[in-house]
């Protein structure tokens, strides 16, 4: 399909919180510098988890970043970062829904899964279970029973949704999806489908997640899908190292403003990159493992950048899934290796942002799309940190030791998630866009 | 919003819901007049405020012979596969592949989607953890010490809100475009309008969609009650007398694909998508605009897509939910729209519950069912219209769609609407 028929749909505004900044340039700074997020879970009593380190946020101040108290109310951890990031992206721009146009703006969220707060189940656990700790449905009818309707707004599978519209005024097409570890490529992903079949003039696309808490984590735990270097946080996230161990979960959300490119044009808006295509793949090969050849990312990779209408000659940086993980990071470089063979080892920057802000999950792939545009912006490939040993199947050229200079004309950012959903995105350098 | 030369059917559909597991007998169920919801046996409810609901009655080993499946997958699960594979075995989309040269497959798949909705979660699977938090005796370091002793290594992996879509990818080698959407009760529908998008788009040559959830839980019950959102007994919509809804569970799944390759292939065609609307009211989490702008909007964006004037659709499958602030602002959305020339309303949760995520699209198959059938079932619990909803046209009778064309809404959590314009 020939580009140059698709509308161009333009990045104009980034608003992240992540475990390295609690703003899109405190986070790129860090990221640029190799800064670690991880360290000893602070939030609560992790001592008895095999993994006892996370990427937190840290000193986010829910009630400066939401003005709107009853919103607030409603507000989980990661709905605040959600609505703190929203509100940097649409500032950064400096545009947002007005009386007039509110329902040609349009929203799409990757949203964390449903988990329930510790102290909301231990609160099930003291009303309404047997001595051995059984559920007893009949001790929620309790009189004294605390059940509040705002805890259960809260855990709505579009519970975010409800808010950011509401917070914004965004009144057209809004969406919000949940492919594990690639909702936030795929939320942008939507995005950019949305704004090209005319559905919506200006969109506001992110990802929010925070499973840093008991439950949360006691998933991965059971798993065995987290770095147990409790000794070692900053350098337990080591994507492609042949000593990687697992991931440091980590928490944030990140949101892009994306705009018709003349319409952006003619406000005379600062463009950060054209979000040029979008590719998007099921693996159908196993819930958690990826396949070791590739198979899955490579066609999504593809799908990207034909629908960008980009060469494999024009990618100068990758921002790569890279949780740190054996089997991820391995199938990502067999795939990387599948669509780049001639440039990948000494050509294209690659880095996983990871190694810095921990995997936030549903937000991973928006606060790495964002990186992307950032990486574009100041023609630098931000770093890959605790690199040390080679691994042979991850022969890729990663970017080490410090932030690398020079211009990238487009960049790819993927995500591949539990389940197998895989989402790749290219984003387009705008002075490689023809006038 | 498409490309208008190039039709998008619809070759299969499969639906599991408390009113039967297939499309004939959840039809037979509406025909009837005789609603599914009843007493329910998930937990006792003697004392409880909410006594009914309907059930999915298949065990999971009716709905899933894998039964290494069994363990590692949710009970809502269970409903997404089985409706989704039912469809599937309807448009005989995979027999097809099957019979294609080997070389041909791969290529084949890669051209498949799968759009899931899931209802994202259920609070019950938070419950494994109970029995842990009663042994750590209050201590969260003792619950982290305890706690590969007492949760299954798979808690994380059986309660993923996109498992439908992963193994419905791989048991069918589904590889295309897919995406799983947790948009509570537009999920499902949303499936479906982002499924034709998709092949609109050029992304994929055909799509599953489906969309599966099973709200029907002691919490849920407990919150909407609260809330004043439940009735006690089968919802009446549109009625004086409606006091809120009641839950049902299942799935429900369609196959998409272009109508041309649908014809080579020999496949049966149900019906066409037409177009979708789809927007939010901006209103928070639980709260309705009194005027019913969503509604509204979202039917005029379907109408538009679908390149239909409101005169051309032959009947309306409403939300109808029995609450009394949706069903009313939805009527007020209609009648926005169609002024006095409404077409016969319908509405399904009185026989089926409320399916949440699920409902849009089980709405949708028996909405193509009942234009296939030109037959309308009538909303069966209803006594008396309302009548602040002025002269609307519902009915407890059967009647008959005034066109083959229809209108599927779907009003949810988030202010969402969204609203599917169909054919048969």
């Amino acid at each position: 399909m020939a580009s140059k028929e698709k509308r161009r749909i333009a990045v104009t505004g980034i608003g992240m919180v992540t475990p390295v900044g609690n703003t899109t340039e405190e986070t790129w700074d860090a990221l640029r510098a190799g800064k670690s997020g991880a360290d000893q879970i602070a939030s609560f009593d992790a001592s008895g988890f095999s993994t006892m380190i996370g990427a937190e946020v840290k000193g986010f101040d829910r009630e400066a970043a939401v003005p709107d108290k009853k919103l607030l109310k409603f507000a989980s951890r990661s709905h605040a970062f959600a609505l703190a990031a929203a509100a940097e992206a649409l500032a950064d721009a400096g545009i947002a829904p007005t009386e007039e146009d509110s329902h040609r703006w349009g929203l799409t969220v990757g949203a964390g899964m449903m988990s329930v707060a510790y102290d909301d189940l231990k609160v099930i656990h003291d009303y309404a279970t047997d001595e051995n700790g059984y559920f007893d449905a009949d001790g929620i009818l309790n009189p004294d029973f605390p059940g509040n309707p705002v805890n259960f707004c809260r855990w709505q599978s579009n519970a975010g949704l409800g808010l950011l519209t509401k917070q914004f005024g965004i009144r057209g097409y809004a969406t919000s999806v949940h492919t594990a570890c690639a909702s936030g490529g795929q939320a942008i992903g939507s995005a950019l489908k949305a704004m090209r079949r005319g559905q919506c003039d200006r969109m506001l696309a992110g990802g929010f997640d925070s499973m840093l808490n008991p439950i949360g984590i006691s998933g991965f735990c059971l798993l065995g899908a987290l770095s147990t270097d409790n000794d070692n946080p900053a350098g337990a996230s080591r994507p492609f190292d042949k000593t990687r161990n697992g991931f440091v979960l980590g928490e944030g959300a990140g949101f892009l403003v994306l705009e018709d490119w003349d319409k952006a044009r003619e406000r005379g808006a600062n463009i950060y990159a054209e979000l040029a295509g979008d590719g998007n793949s099921l693996s159908c090969y196993r819930i958690t493992d990826s396949p070791p050849d590739g198979n899955g990312p490579i066609q999504a990779i593809h799908q990207a950048l034909g629908d960008a209408g980009v060469s494999v000659e024009e990618i100068d940086y990758i921002n790569a899934h890279g949780t740190s993980t054996q089997m991820n990071d391995r199938s990502e470089c067999a795939a990387m290796k599948a669509v780049f063979p001639d440039r990948i080892h000494d050509e294209i920057r690659v880095s996983s942002t990871k190694s810095s802000m921990g995997h936030l999950i549903a937000a991973a792939g928006a606060v790495e799309a964002a990186v992307c545009c950032l990486a574009i912006r100041d023609s630098m490939a931000p770093i890959n940190a605790n690199y040390g040993e080679p691994d042979p199947d991850c022969d890729v050229n990663l970017v080490v030791g410090e932030a690398k200079p020079g211009r990238i004309r487009a960049a790819l950012s993927n995500s591949l998630g539990f389940g197998g959903s895989n989402s790749s995105l290219v984003f387009r350098n705008p002075e490689e866009v023809p006038a | 919003m498409k490309n208008a030369s190039e039709k998008i059917v619809f070759t299969g559909s499969g639906i599991v819901c408390g009113a039967g597991a297939t499309v004939s007998d959840v039809w037979n169920v509406l025909e009837s007049g005789e609603t599914a919801i009843g007493p329910y046996s998930k937990w006792d409810g003697e004392n409880w405020p909410v006594k009914v609901a309907a059930e999915v009655k298949e065990s999971n080993r009716d709905l899933v012979s894998d039964r290494k499946l069994h363990k590692t997958i949710s009970r809502t699960d269970m409903f997404g596969i089985y409706a989704a594979e039912q469809a599937i075995a309807d448009s005989a989309v995979l027999a097809y592949r099957d019979g294609l040269p080997e070389e041909e497959q791969d290529g084949f798949n890669d051209r498949t989607g799968l759009i899931v909705g899931s209802g994202g979660g259920n609070y019950t699977s938070n419950y494994d953890y109970l029995p842990l938090i009663t042994e750590a005796k209050e201590s969260l370091h003792a619950f982290g010490k305890e706690l590969s002793n007492q949760v299954t290594p798979m808690w994380l992996l059986k309660n993923l809100p996109n498992n439908v879509l992963c193994h419905v990818g791989i048991r069918g080698q589904l590889k295309g475009t897919n995406a799983c959407i947790t948009n509570q009760c537009a999920s499902g529908i949303m499936a479906v309008a982002e499924s034709a998008s998709a092949i609109w788009n050029g992304e994929a040559d055909r799509i599953v969609a489906a969309g599966h959830d099973a709200p029907f839980e002691p919490e849920m019950v407990y919150y909407y009650h609260k809330l004043g959102l439940m009735s006690s007994r089968a919802p009446k919509p549109f009625d004086r007398e409606r006091s809120g809804t009641v839950f049902g569970e299942g799935a429900a799944s369609v196959v998409l694909e272009r109508e041309e390759e649908a014809k080579e292939r020999g496949a049966g065609i149900i019906g066409e998508f037409l177009g979708f609307g789809c927007c939010s009211e901006a209103t928070g989490i639980l709260d309705l605009r009194p005027d019913g702008d969503g509604v509204q909007r979202a039917i005029e964006q379907a109408l538009n897509d679908a390149e239909l004037s409101p005169s051309e659709i032959g009947m309306i499958c409403a939300h109808g939910n029995g609450t009394p602030a949706s069903d009313l602002t939805e009527a007020i959305g209609i009648r926005e729209v169609f002024g006095e020339a409404i077409p016969p309303v319908t509405g399904f949760k009185w026989a089926y519950g409320h399916l949440i995520g699920a409902s849009g699209i089980a709405d949708l198959v028996m909405t193509l069912e009942a234009l296939k059938r030109q037959m309308l079932p009538g909303i069966a619990t209803l006594g008396e219209v309302d009548p602040v909803l002025g002269d609307f046209p519902v009915s407890n009778g059967v009647s008959q769609p005034k066109s083959r064309n229809a209108l599927v809404i779907c009003r949810g959590f988030g202010g969402m609407n969204v609203v599917l314009a169909v054919r048969v």
